[in-house]
């Protein structure tokens, strides 16, 4: 069942009824038993009816519970690097297999999201930074634990152990905050993604038909797509997670307010970044391989130059590995991974031109001027990444970037051609004021939670924004009778 | 070597890698007092304070290093 269906409203209720009902102590069971059902509901088990796909996360769980008891049990380097390279061959193996080589095997859900938290796990006990679980019925809730199944957020163990094994009361406001915050999941998913889906979908399938702005308004309204659609289903999954007491890190943080691609991924997606920068980065980097080679590099290219070189070439192992993990095909490695890294670098290796033209044109880097035009650039960039990212060949998105250069007619925005991509003028207006309230939420969000201030207003006004958000939400969101919205697509990168 | 000893080597070392003369470091300086000091430049930063007082950080301290002055910390126990 998709999380935007009725039945798993409906099921979600159920629980969380139970969830307080019973005593403190058994929640964290509570839990686990409820995924197990989520697990075995879910699209891809009750459709193809392989239940055994449930073998799969667990097998990984026991090999880094026992990798990880081992280590902790003796002190003799070479066992724990043995038992860590053991536990992690096993379980990426495992993701490639399932998820990459495009073998005839099902995949289980949220394979890359629990496999990335469990070896998260795994090395902050090699690295004797976390302690470790000696029940292996909680840490295969910590891997997977229901609403993270789905999309992530990647989650620590430090942080999750007190909430998940801790029990929680009842508390009024946290179960209240988090249904607002599903709310508001719902409204970016239901409301804005799948119309933006109507646009982009059009656009991108018969690229071949249009030329100049057309092709731009599709790749734009894919870009907003996949933030509506993957910060909606972040929206919804930590406000379920609130509700039972357990607060899940932040994914996004308004990402195209991002001047430069660097803060952009710093913005976007955040749990990945954080760990691809801690357990593939970093470790990379202390290498052998990698600590040498600046030194090699200096005679020739001087320090700074050898430096930047060897920061740039680890980079791109990072870069291609985020892309790789996005689908395993070309169109990902390029679109949300190499050209990434290419801005990254190209934008360093400028740094010095820019800086002249800077001073040259008298321009103040903190003007607002400025700052929009960085904001736009930057959103640019990432539009153009997309357009890798949403065409199924590489092929396709050049010549589709290409399309979009070869013609220009602003005249479109004037004669009706705007409500000929699949919404009529009047779903055009709706998906424009969402888009205006959902920016402005965005905006008011940098200065702290809006909630938090609803929350301190009028008993009249604060029931009277929700329920206007509540029905905007049931009146206009893409869905009928029987209706699941489309699975998010995030959910199939399992990223 | 005593602590304010360390705390001079480290000002050396950190001049040299932010390419900053102006900077001197104290217990509770964090990467959010130094400019450059990001994500990148962390580990070039512990890759010369090892240089510099030849002594190896394990992954672990890398990763959860607060401030100054829990590196000086670290140091003074390996040396």
């Amino acid at each position: 069942m998709s999380i935007t269906s009725f039945s798993f409203l409906c099921f979600f209720a159920v629980v969380l009824f139970g969830y307080y009902c019973i005593p403190k102590k058994a929640q964290w069971g509570y839990l686990l038993a409820v995924g197990g059902i989520y697990f075995m509901t879910s699209t891809e088990v009750a459709d193809s009816g392989g239940w055994y796909v449930i073998g799969y996360p667990m097998a990984a769980v026991l090999a880094v519970y026992a990798a990880a008891r081992l280590m902790d049990r003796t002190t003799e380097q070479r066992k724990r690097r043995a038992a860590l390279v053991c536990a992690v061959i096993f379980c990426i193996g495992l993701l490639c297999t399932l998820k990459f080589f495009r073998l005839p095997l099902l995949a289980p859900m949220g394979i890359s999201f629990y496999t990335l938290t469990l070896l998260g796990y795994l090395f902050d006990v090699y690295y004797e930074i976390g302690g470790v679980q000696k029940n292996y019925g909680k840490l295969l809730l910590f891997a997977c634990y229901f609403p993270t199944m789905i999309s992530g957020p990647v989650v620590r163990y430090q942080e999750m152990e007190p909430q998940l094994f801790g029990g929680h009361k009842l508390d009024f406001r946290q179960v209240t905050f988090g249904m607002q915050r599903m709310l508001w999941g719902f409204f970016k998913k239901l409301v804005i993604a799948e119309r933006m889906a109507v646009i982009a979908n059009e656009i991108f399938d018969n690229y071949e038909n249009y030329a100049g702005f057309p092709i731009w308004i599709g790749a734009i309204a894919f870009t907003f797509q996949l933030y509506a659609d993957f910060a909606g289903c972040m929206d919804i999954v930590l406000g379920i997670s609130e509700c039972f007491g357990i607060v899940l890190p932040e994914n996004f943080n308004a990402p195209f307010l991002a001047k430069n691609i660097s803060e952009y991924w710093r913005r976007w997606h955040i749990t990945l970044g954080v760990w691809l920068r801690e357990y593939l980065f970093y470790p990379l980097l202390r290498t052998g391989f990698f600590m040498r080679l600046p030194k090699k590099l200096r005679d020739r290219l001087g320090k700074k130059r050898a430096k930047q070189l060897t920061t740039f070439l680890a980079m791109f192992i990072l870069w291609f590995t985020i892309g790789y993990w996005h689908g395993g095909t070309w169109n990902y490695i390029i679109g949300s991974g190499l050209l990434h890294w290419f801005y990254i670098v190209s934008g360093e290796l400028m740094e010095p031109l820019f800086c002249k033209w800077r001073a040259f044109f008298h321009i103040r880097t903190e003007s607002r001027g400025f700052v929009l035009f960085q904001r736009l650039r930057t959103f640019f960039l990432v539009v153009l990444g997309l357009m890798f990212f949403r065409n199924a060949r590489v092929p396709d998105a050049l010549a589709m970037i290409g399309r979009g250069f070869s013609a220009f007619n602003p005249q479109i925005f004037v004669d009706g051609t705007l409500f000929s991509f699949g919404l009529d003028w009047i779903e055009c207006t709706i998906l424009v004021v969402s888009m205006l309230l959902f920016a402005w939420v965005n905006v008011q969000q940098q200065k702290g939670w809006l909630r938090e201030r609803l929350a301190g207003k009028h008993i009249v006004l604060r029931w009277i924004v929700l329920y206007a958000l509540l029905f905007y939400v049931i009146l206009l969101g893409q869905y009928g009778p029987g209706y699941s919205a489309s699975e998010f697509i995030y959910q199939n990168f399992k990223v | 070597m005593g602590r304010e000893e360390v705390f001079e080597t480290l000002n050396g070392v950190f001049r040299d890698v932010f390419d900053d003369e102006t900077i001197t470091v104290n217990d509770k300086t964090t990467a959010d007092d130094i400019e450059d000091w990001d994500s990148l430049e962390h580990i070039n930063l512990m890759a010369a304070v090892e240089s510099e007082f030849g002594i190896k950080f394990s992954m672990g301290q890398i990763m959860t290093m607060k401030n100054v002055g829990e590196m000086v910390d670290i140091i003074l126990q390996k040396i």
